[in-house]
């Protein structure tokens, strides 16, 4: 059924005005994936810098004002130009695929969505060559820290403008995905047999549409209050400064699981191909998607629990009930390799390093999400290395698990199995010894966001075996762009399903053409590739 | 060893106070039910992963696609578990926020007046004119009496912070346009290192204060021995 299609496949020549001009859902999603992913590399060795900084007391590499700016950036650049973009990259490429359709709804929104992203990502970039350089007020940017008295530089001002275009980007974007999902699936696919992967594109989707907005509320207001005498964030004026924290977490916390939810998704595409099995309770994960979602709204405040100013039990409540869906899907995913056939390739080992690794991530958001245990651990390591649990031991963990399992739909090419596995490696080593210790360091009481501290505060080695960690995901990083540089020298050579996948997506060639599809086979589940495979084996796609 | 059981285990240090020794108590049942919950969840996770490798079958397995008593299970033992676990939080939160009356003749109580500002503290004690105060290293020294409540009342001269005294187990933040209030018992006598724990700029890594706690009449001797009526530091006067 594919031996054919790869000997008709014209060599592709790289045309960078093809690129620039394009409203195919492929190569926007590839645009996105790979502009998301030099954000991730820069994102990352911001981190290493901090991370070697924090080796040692005293300020060896910078100062306190270069820190501030480096976490800045760092927090910034990987919720808001990697994680929330990267998911928008994988749901480009993959939705209109999954439901069988030519493209987006949209296809010229869906560009200008993706050019929107990566100059409103520069503008944030560019406070590097602004008076003053880069922001130096955290990625949630608190007033009146951020006001114009106490944070001078044009970096901060270029910081709202660009992140308040990257929220129009994913607000257009929500609107795209939302509308091609209710609108183009493939004839049978009713909302009950749509992958899970675009279900939980969809939830995101609209996620992002109620939620975005208030950030760029509160980016406007910040601006107006800056560069044009208003006074929202201003208590000596007579603003609230809590007013801000309200609308950036009503923004936040369902931007947690904006970065979370599609990424839950990849999971429950591939552990059921590496276990021969189906999603265990598929209709039961597509309910705890839409219920995290909804909860998602009614959780913002515990990240104020220290503030006074909110009411603790109520936020204490809706946190931990929102444990329970998300239990849930751990125990889909459990149960569908109980008595499966699981076979360890790449993606799959991802998608197990995930699960051993962000049920502590879990944990440990149950732990914060209790007001009395958040008094002691509230801005300190400990949040750091919960975020990190649940964004890097999560999200960034499901992404490779991705990456591994599409390369070879997005490029025909696969890469190397040996190569993924030493990737894989440094990071499940690396993972635990960069962020365990960063427990600690929470538990005795480190706040985040220092610069420096003292040789006497005992928290020399637990920093250092922290450094020694971030070390080794970087290396994985290289070890990854090596084997993508291998493969892509290579030609071609995949088939258009390699390794017995079930959505739609493995029906079309690798990669696809220009329109996806030619025939679509009978679509009588979520898995109508795996029925075709498995039911019908005589039958090709005529 | 020790270093990576501790690093692992996220251990508090033992408490100063007696609502930081309710919050370790708490943290304690936490991680108990949280090791049974890694325990069950990855137990069930390394016992599929090491019985069902493909190998030595490869035929397509069973296609099970749920099990309405078994998803009604593990939905049901977590939410029966977070209530649990919520329960307990309600009952040392209760404790926790909770500040005496200022009126009560037989428990006196000892109120303290901070101010935050970039990057340094002012404790006064109203009713005395005493104040101190001081910014960066090593900051300034607030002495409270042990064994007795003691109230603080939180101000910002500038942008957000945060009181935070780690041995306490506890901050709260110190936030412009409002006054923040909670109350602590130290029940040993010792010094207590505080930091500022909400990032406010340039040298929130260098704003730390010391807490000294001492008995009843060394506190009254302390006090009665201090500068009055502003005499000493204004804000920043200390570098």
């Amino acid at each position: 059924m594919s031996a054919g299609a790869i000997a008709v496949r014209p060599a592709a020549r790289f045309s960078p005005a093809e690129w620039v001009s394009t409203t195919d859902h492929k190569r926007i999603g590839i645009l996105y994936l790979v502009s998301a992913f030099a954000f991730f590399l820069l994102g990352g060795l911001i981190a290493l810098a901090m991370r070697a900084e924090l080796a040692a007391p005293g300020l060896q590499l910078t100062d306190e004002q270069g820190y501030n700016q480096m976490f800045t950036m760092h927090g910034t650049i990987m919720m808001l130009l990697f994680a929330t973009p990267t998911s928008a990259a994988l749901a480009n490429y993959l939705v209109p695929l999954q439901v069988g359709t030519a493209d987006m709804v949209f296809p010229r929104l869906n560009a200008l969505s993706f050019w929107l992203f990566l100059f409103g990502g520069l503008i944030v970039l560019s406070g590097y060559v602004a008076a003053g350089g880069p922001p130096d007020i955290g990625w949630t940017g608190y007033p009146p820290n951020s006001e114009l008295p106490y944070s001078a530089t044009t970096g901060t001002d270029l910081w709202i403008v660009g992140l308040a275009l990257t929220g129009v980007a994913s607000i257009l974007g929500g609107i795209n995905f939302t509308a091609t999902i209710y609108t183009r699936r493939a004839p049978g696919m009713s909302m009950l047999r749509v992958p899970v992967f675009t279900w939980t594109v969809l939830v995101t989707s609209i996620l992002i549409l109620f939620s975005f907005p208030a950030l760029t509320a509160a980016l406007a207001m910040l601006l107006l209050d800056r560069r044009f005498g208003a006074t929202f964030f201003l208590p000596a004026a007579g603003g609230d400064a809590i007013l801000w924290q309200h609308l950036f977490w009503f923004f936040g916390h369902p931007e947690v699981y904006i970065v979370i939810l599609p990424f839950f998704g990849i999971l429950s595409e591939v552990i059921p191909v590496f276990s021969r099995k189906p999603l265990f309770g598929y209709r039961a994960f597509v309910f705890a998607t839409i219920v995290i979602g909804v909860y998602s709204f009614t959780v913002w405040a515990h990240h104020m629990f220290t503030t006074g100013a909110v009411a603790n039990p109520f936020f204490s409540i809706t946190t931990f009930i929102i444990a329970v869906p998300t239990g849930i899907k751990f125990f889909n995913w459990i149960a569908t390799m109980w008595r499966g056939r699981i076979r360890l390739a790449t993606p799959m080992l991802w998608c197990l390093g995930f699960i051993y690794i962000f049920l502590f991530g879990g944990i440990t958001g149950i732990v914060l999400g209790s007001p009395p245990l958040d008094y002691h651990l509230h801005d300190t390591y400990f949040v750091v290395a919960h975020m990190h649990n649940v964004l890097v031991g999560g999200t960034v963990f499901a992404l490779f698990a991705g990456l591994y399992f599409w390369f070879p739909k997005m490029t025909g090419r696969r890469l190397s199995e040996p190569l993924g596995r030493i990737h894989w490696a440094a990071w499940v080593v690396g993972f635990p010894l960069t962020f365990l210790p960063q427990y600690q360091l929470g538990a005795i009481g480190m706040p985040r966001r220092y610069a420096d501290y003292s040789a006497d505060a005992g928290w020399t080695l637990l920093n250092q075996l922290s450094t020694a960690g971030s070390l080794l995901l970087g290396v994985g990083v290289l070890v990854f762009l090596v084997a993508v540089g291998l493969a892509l020298r290579r030609p071609p050579d995949q088939p258009d399903d390699p390794w017995g996948g079930n959505s739609l997506e493995w029906w079309a060639a690798s990669p696809p053409e220009h329109h996806n599809f030619r025939t679509i086979p009978p679509i009588r589940s979520e898995r109508p590739v795996f029925d075709a495979r498995e039911r019908l084996p005589g039958e090709g796609r005529a | 060893m020790a270093v990576a059981a501790a690093a692992v285990g996220g251990c508090l240090p033992a408490p100063a106070t007696s609502e930081g020794r309710d919050i370790a108590g708490l943290y304690a049942a936490f991680l108990a039910v949280a090791a049974v919950v890694a325990v069950v969840v990855l137990g069930l996770a390394t016992w599929s992963l090491l019985r069902d490798r493909e190998g030595r079958r490869t035929d397509l397995p069973r296609q099970t696609r749920g099990h309405t008593g078994l998803e009604l299970v593990w939905t049901a033992v977590p939410a029966v578990t977070i209530g649990i676990l919520f329960l307990l939080t309600l009952a040392v939160l209760a404790r926790v926020d909770d500040v005496s009356p200022a009126d009560d003749a037989n428990a006196p109580r000892t109120e303290v007046d901070v101010t935050a500002f970039r990057w340094g503290w002012t404790f006064t004690y109203p009713g005395t004119d005493v104040t101190v105060s001081g910014s960066g290293l090593p900051g300034p020294e607030v002495v409270v009496p042990v064994g007795e409540p003691i109230v603080f009342r939180l101000h910002a001269a500038d942008v957000v912070h945060s009181f935070y005294v780690p041995l306490f187990l506890f901050k709260r933040d110190v936030v412009p346009g409002r006054e923040n209030v909670f109350e602590v018992t130290v029940e040993e006598a010792g010094s207590y290192g505080g930091q500022c724990a909400e990032f406010c700029g340039l040298y929130h890594s260098r704003m730390p204060f010391t807490v000294r706690a001492v008995d009843r009449t060394a506190f009254d001797a302390w006090l009665a021995s201090q500068p009055r009526s502003g005499a000493s530091a204004s804000p920043g006067a200390s570098q």
